[in-house]
């Protein structure tokens, strides 16, 4: 500030001086007026040409020595070149940080790509070139969908949810799988993370061969168990003392073959990489016998079947048969003889359909709920071991149901029951109008029941 | 012409008119690819339901088709596209009948397939259909990419590719004629396998063609029915010209 004042202080004696050098010249000359006009154009020529340098600096300032001016002009010059300086110093910083970043996310194991909202490339980094064949400055601007084409990844991106990752194979190189996942952030941009996951989707296919072979091998051993057993039990020179064990011993072996049989279907399922097929099956039907068949059980709640729809599924009959079978089995299991089961099959407004199983048994703990479709997840292992059940059941029902594009909510109140409802989608349904095309199933489905 | 060309039309509409069509051919050439992709594995794994799948499917390439092309029509009517542009649709018209025939090679791929299903597996599994297989599919997908990034040299990089698929074939042909000669049993399972092969070289033939129309949709030249070598020498001609 002091600088300052200074500056003024001197670049105003200056104009005092010129002022009086023109006002002598003009005295001299006899012409005051002329003197001082004189000394005025020449300060303000001065004052221009301190400009003009100024400005010339300020244009290549990065190139050029900064002018050696006086006065407030030097003061003015000064102040330019720290303001540049501090400007370069955070520039320089800002962008070493962003390099930094850049780098780091270039060197990034898992390939990364930023969109914007229209889904075109922005930005990627070195693996994604590797792992999508892109290509570094060409494909920026291309929307993504047309260099990665995989119609499942299409899909992927107009359902727009992207809680979880999509696992796809790359299309031209053989055993390699790519895992997709999207992540919106900022102003309608996404981040696309892109990994290799063949490593787990080996494993996990080596899995499910695994548990395919280990069921199909105890399966003859199995059978040939049971057929002893059998008739042992028929023998009728048996010591009577042994038939009790005898007895026992058929019972599990039935039990270990509906586990094979259990494991066996739910590897199917597993295989099954395309959708189930688009078979008219007449459910209204299916569950009817289902219903029949559980009403000469003994000791079973009573069974309520609401038809509130006529309409049928398009799917695999098999599937279903096995969805509706374990879940009326499930609710006759957990409900006490006293209790009731009710059975609802309705079509909702908007064009899906709905299958419910509410039942007024014990009801589940909302921990359990979220693992209930898990493997041999057991709610209270000693009971269900006892009601006889393989503890596949509702895995089968997930993916069966998951198979058809169907989804399975469960809801429950522990003391008051459960509600197992299946919600299809509405390219699922059959309209009731196709009746006819359902009458001539009929009779397969009363033989598969 | 390069994608950034598109983006300098007076006509926003118009801009994104033709940035609409292009991403419907590449869903369009995304959903062929796959289907090509499914029919050879139905083939390899002796997947008769997948075969089944595929064939069904093609309706859908087919509906694929048909809409793209009225796109196409209502764009040349309404907006009655000059030089690069007109070369673009064109280009689009001419490729999506190719993709098209594509998928229809991949239905037959499948309907054989699924019948070859219940035929006893020769013991070479079909070895030489996979390498085969590999190779047109990459084929496709190559000159899909090309038509993305509207890049004459990869275009060029694939049409060369179909001598490679030519040269297989001819060797497949003369070895399927052995195994019919040493076994006359086999006759029947050869000749669908012969089919297999022939759909196989058509689709490296449409993959070629997709190619030429990049060709032509880049440089206004149109390259059917030229040596590979003049091609190539016109492409080098025009890339040190842009230099």
């Amino acid at each position: 500030m002091a600088g300052a004042m200074q500056a003024l202080i001197y670049a105003l004696t200056r104009v005092l001086a010129f002022l009086l050098a023109g006002l002598l010249l003009g005295l001299l000359l006899g012409q005051i007026t002329v003197g001082l006009l004189l000394a005025l154009g020449c300060g303000l020529g001065w004052q221009l040409v301190n400009l003009y340098g100024l400005d010339g600096w300020l244009r290549a300032r990065n190139r050029r020595a900064p002018p050696d001016l006086s006065g407030l002009w030097g003061e003015v010059v000064t102040n330019v070149v720290r303001l540049h300086r501090r400007k370069r110093y955070h520039k320089q910083r800002l962008l070493d940080v962003f390099r930094e970043l850049r780098h780091s996310t270039a060197a990034m194991p898992d390939g990364v790509v930023v969109l914007n909202d229209n889904y075109e490339i922005l930005w990627f980094n070195r693996m994604a070139t590797r792992l999508l064949n892109l290509r570094r400055k060409v494909d920026v601007g291309l929307r993504i969908t047309n260099l990665v084409r995989d119609p499942r990844f299409t899909r992927y991106l107009e359902a727009g949810d992207f809680h979880a990752p999509l696992e796809v194979p790359h299309a031209t190189r053989d055993g390699v799988s790519l895992s997709f996942q999207l992540v919106p952030y900022g102003r309608q941009q996404r981040l696309m993370l892109v990994r290799d996951v063949s490593r787990q989707v080996a494993l996990e296919s080596m899995r499910q061969d695994f548990v395919a072979n280990a069921s199909h091998e105890l399966r003859s051993p199995l059978t040939v168990i049971t057929g002893y057993l059998e008739t042992l039990v028929l023998d009728p020179q048996m010591d009577p003392a042994l038939l009790g064990p005898l007895d026992e011993m058929r019972r599990q072996s039935d039990r270990m073959n509906q586990i094979v049989r259990d494991l066996l279907e739910l590897s199917r399922l597993d295989a099954a990489t395309n959708e189930a097929e688009f078979n008219p099956v007449d459910v209204p039907g299916l569950l009817r016998a289902l219903c029949g068949d559980m009403a000469v059980r003994p000791n079973t709640a009573t069974v309520q079947l609401q038809l509130q729809s006529d309409a049928g599924l398009l799917g695999t009959e098999t599937e279903l048969h096995s969805v509706f079978a374990n879940l009326l089995d499930n609710a006759a299991k957990y409900t006490p003889a006293e209790g009731s089961i009710t059975v609802r099959w309705s079509v909702d407004a908007g064009g899906g359909a709905q299958l419910c199983v509410a039942d007024t048994g014990p009801g589940i703990a909302a921990e359990h709920l979220p693992r209930l479709t898990e493997r041999f997840y057991r709610v209270d292992a000693g009971r269900a071991r006892s009601a006889g059940g393989t503890g596949l059941g509702l895995a089968i029902v997930k993916h069966a149901l998951e198979h058809h594009g169907a989804r399975l909510l469960i809801e429950s109140q522990e003391g008051v029951g459960s509600r197992f409802i299946c919600h299809f989608p509405v390219r699922r349904v059959l309209p009731d109008s196709l009746e006819g095309s359902i009458d001539t199933t009929t009779p397969a489905v009363a033989a598969g029941t | 012409m390069d994608t950034s060309d598109l983006g300098h039309h007076i006509s926003r509409r118009f801009n994104e008119d033709l940035e609409a069509l292009r991403a419907r051919v590449m869903a369009m050439g995304g959903f062929v690819e796959s289907q090509l992709a499914k029919a050879i594995t139905s083939l390899l794994e002796g997947d008769s339901s997948l075969g089944q799948s595929v064939a069904l499917d093609d309706l859908k390439v087919n509906g694929m088709e048909v809409a793209i092309d009225e796109e196409c029509s209502r764009i040349l009517a309404t907006r009655s596209p000059t030089a690069g542009d007109l070369r673009v649709v064109i280009a689009i018209i001419k490729t999506i009948t190719d993709l098209e025939r594509i998928g229809d090679e991949g239905e037959k791929i499948g309907l054989i397939a699924s019948r070859l299903a219940t035929m006893e597996r020769p013991e070479n599994k079909y070895r030489e259909i996979k390498h085969l297989g590999r190779i047109v599919s990459t084929m496709v997908h190559e000159a899909l990419d090309a038509l993305a990034r509207l890049d004459a040299d990869s275009a060029f990089r694939v049409a060369r590719m179909d001598r490679v698929v030519d040269e297989e074939y001819e060797a497949i042909h003369r070895q399927c004629i052995t195994f019919m000669m040493e076994d006359p049993r086999t006759i029947r399972r050869v000749l669908d396998v012969m089919w297999v092969v022939r759909s196989l070289e058509r689709i490296g033939d449409h993959a070629k063609n997709i190619c030429e129309y990049v060709i032509y949709m880049v440089h206004g030249k149109d390259v059917r029915h030229t040596r590979l070598e003049d091609i190539e020498r016109e492409l080098q001609a025009r890339s040190r010209k842009a230099d």
